[in-house]
């Protein structure tokens, strides 16, 4: 988070991370980027907004001021540093929000460019035009997380007034990178918008992945009910017809992790789902970026030649 | 076939154990354990009700399998207090309340009770912080007692020496010779094992965003309730329980994060380990109880576990197995088994049984539960 000193506004703890670990990127989740692909994941601490169910609340809505002891304090080299160790293949941003760390991830994002190390995050997209070009300039994989549309919803859960800026930037975004989308399922809070979001993503671009998930309910929410698995997946009925690949997950065990070609719906790729942060790649059917069976175009970001295949 | 039930509260899933595909599965132990579990949403590992939950869920499955060996795990006292603050009153509260738990489950069901404490646990005190070290220290969340460390320079070896958190380090061959082991090659072992003092967690990357507040203390020694035995340690449970067996239905319960200074039944203590190691609660704690000899190489501490996470392997809904291990107890027994436990995802692994039940909460978060059946031909 930033603050303001001599009429500059300045980051109030740089290069200090709440988290620093490898995981496989199926976790975070990208299931579009070199699937079973090691990634350093890093976090810090605060965040631009205060949704309701946030599972890391711990982190995202805590006082940096507060948490800041218990952070590492690790410079660009270290990170790096940690990531060829850990022999990761990207750097993901993943615990809050980027745009509270800019500078920080500037820096990082040069030092990582150097060194020919890709990086990605996880973003609620809620930043100005100009905040989303330094992003842009950082990462090369995005999720995005579209929460829902309305105003109440985003007033009642989210503390914003309108999702509109996250739409824009999801838009911006996917003209030059890989972008991939998340959304929460509160039943009788946003599981009404599932057709309109759909709707608005094919628009921007259909290849889109849409990660639905089941929300977990956590931190103001813990206690609520679990949302139905069965009726949000008869749900996604229709929105299945809109984008190519959608999945419906974040909990354990769910049964549609998998990739299927868009075409003749073979599986491609197959995953499992430890739910909550747990996904993990089980098999690469052919080669992953071409239908197995048909041999049609997959989307997949390939890390090692950083370079966006469009079908 | 060992086959994963896997209930997300309100919806069910069925698995291969071992290649984690999906399963059609029929039968009437199948549909027996898929009613337990529907009936038993987990509360969650930090819920006042979690250790009811143990209870009610073993009863239930007690009553429809009828078992003659029953393995219990609860846990809720060693995760409440483990990263917030908990007043020292409302921490023996808890435990009176476990214990209660005991009580009412050995009262229901008749069985004779040899209670496990896997040890006491102490506030934090300090964190040995190894993230400007020259060489890579690895430690996984749950352990705060050891660290691994590779490629480690002289200067590494001097912070160590220095610290006040720092009790020693140890070459891994060292490590190896203490369990009788000379020449166990694998890429993931450290060179050297650290050890923490009382008090201390280590700081490395990799480890959870989230800091305890009360970790494992010196458990040289855990408390044993078993009656009229003579056994002194940890791996003398296993001979305790086929002793018991022979004259009655009996169960194995664990109490987590509770040891000597909080054990409320009358208890002997038994050793923890083997000359300067002592376990923490951990798999290799469990290994060592079921199968009574000591499995600490088996399920290293400080081990490179990511170099097995990422690529495809057996045992996706395993925690850190990648095969199943030999050995427990139970694996042989020909009695009908069960167990129960709010540990986390590892019981059908460690105990053996015909049938396991356990939580499916990854770093506090509640999935859910999962049950494993390991046998059908009992019924
Ligand atoms: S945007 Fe993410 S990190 Fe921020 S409060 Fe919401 S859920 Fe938490």
């Amino acid at each position: 988070m930033y603050t303001r000193s001599a009429n500059n506004i300045v980051e109030r703890f740089p290069h200090r991370w709440s988290s620093c670990g490898a995981a496989v990127i199926e976790s975070v989740p990208f299931y579009h980027v070199s699937p079973g692909s090691r990634c350093l994941v890093i976090g810090t601490a605060s965040c631009n907004f205060r949704c309701r169910y946030c599972s890391n609340a711990f982190v995202a809505k805590e006082d940096p001021f507060v948490y800041v002891k218990k952070m590492y304090h690790l410079e660009p080299e270290d990170i790096i540093r940690a990531a060829r160790r850990l022999e990761c293949h990207s750097i993901v941003f993943n615990v809050n929000e980027p745009a509270v760390s800019i500078p920080s991830l500037v820096e990082l994002g040069a030092a990582a460019k150097a060194e020919g190390i890709p990086m990605g995050c996880l973003s609620n997209g809620y930043m100005t035009g100009e905040s989303v070009e330094i992003l842009a300039s950082i990462f090369s994989f995005f999720n995005i997380s579209l929460k829902g549309l309305s105003s109440e919803f985003n007033r009642r859960y989210i503390g914003i007034a309108s999702s509109e800026p996250i739409v824009r930037n999801i838009e911006r975004l996917a003209r030059g990178w890989h972008v991939e989308v998340t959304t929460p399922l509160i039943e009788g809070a946003n599981d009404g918008e599932i057709d309109v979001m759909a709707d608005i993503l094919s628009d921007i671009d259909r290849e889109i992945p849409w990660h639905v998930f089941r929300l977990l309910p956590e931190d103001e929410m813990k206690g609520e009910r679990y949302p139905d698995i069965s009726d949000i997946d008869a749900a996604l009925t229709s929105a299945r017809q809109k984008l190519r690949y959608i999945y419906f997950h974040n909990f354990v065990g769910s049964a549609w992790v998998n990739t299927q070609c868009p075409r003749c719906h073979s599986v491609s790729i197959e995953r499992v789902s430890l739910g909550c942060g747990g996904d993990k790649l089980k098999r690469v059917v052919g080669i992953g970026d071409r239908c197995p069976a048909c041999g049609s175009p997959i989307r997949m970001l390939n890390l090692v030649s950083n370079r966006k295949e469009n079908t | 076939m060992s086959t994963a039930i896997i209930d997300a509260r309100g919806w069910q899933n069925c698995f291969d154990l071992r290649t984690g595909d999906e399963a059609e599965i029929v039968g009437p132990v199948c549909e027996m354990v898929k009613a337990v579990l529907a009936g038993h949403p987990y509360p969650g590992d930090t819920d006042f009700t979690s250790n009811r939950w143990v209870t009610d869920t073993a009863l239930d499955l007690i009553g429809r399998y009828e078992p003659r060996f029953v393995f219990l795990t609860y846990a809720q006292q060693y995760f409440s207090g483990r990263y917030e603050s908990m007043a020292e009153g409302a921490r023996k509260d808890m435990i009176s309340r476990a214990f209660g738990e005991v009580e009412r489950f050995a009262d229901a069901s008749g069985f004779a009770p040899i209670i496990v404490g896997t040890g006491d646990m102490t506030p934090v005190t300090g964190i040995v912080d190894l993230t400007g070290l020259e060489g890579l220290a690895i430690c996984t969340h749950w352990s705060t007692r050891y660290t691994g460390l590779f490629d480690a320079t002289k200067k590494d070896l001097a912070f160590l020496e220095g610290h006040p958190g720092i009790e020693g380090y140890m070459p891994w061959s060292e490590v190896l010779s203490t369990f009788g082991e000379t020449d166990r090659k694998d890429a993931r072992l450290p060179e050297y094992l650290l050890m923490s003092r009382k008090g201390y967690a280590f700081r490395t990357v990799g480890i959870l965003m989230k800091v305890p507040v009360m970790i494992p203390s010196t458990n040289y020694h855990i408390p044993v309730y078993a009656p009229g035995s003579d056994a002194m340690n940890i791996t003398g449970i296993r001979g305790l329980i086929e002793e018991s067996l022979h004259e009655n239905k009996t169960a194995l319960i664990v109490m987590e994060g509770v040891g000597c200074d909080d054990f409320l039944w009358p208890y002997r203590s038994f050793g923890n380990g083997k000359d300067w190691f002592y376990y923490e609660p951990s798999e290799a704690q469990y290994m060592t109880i079921t199968s009574g000899r000591h499995r600490f190489i088996d399920f290293p501490s400080g081990n490179k576990y990511f170099d097995v996470d990422d690529r495809r392997r057996d045992y996706p809904f395993s925690g850190i197995f990648k095969s199943a291990p030999q050995g427990s107890f139970a694996d042989t027994f020909p009695g009908k088994s069960i167990a129960v436990g709010n540990k986390s995802m590892f019981m059908h692994m460690v105990t053996g049984v015909d049938i396991s039940v356990e939580c499916f909460a990854r770093n506090l978060y509640n999935q859910g539960t999962m049950a494993v059946v390991r046998r059908e031909n009992k019924v």
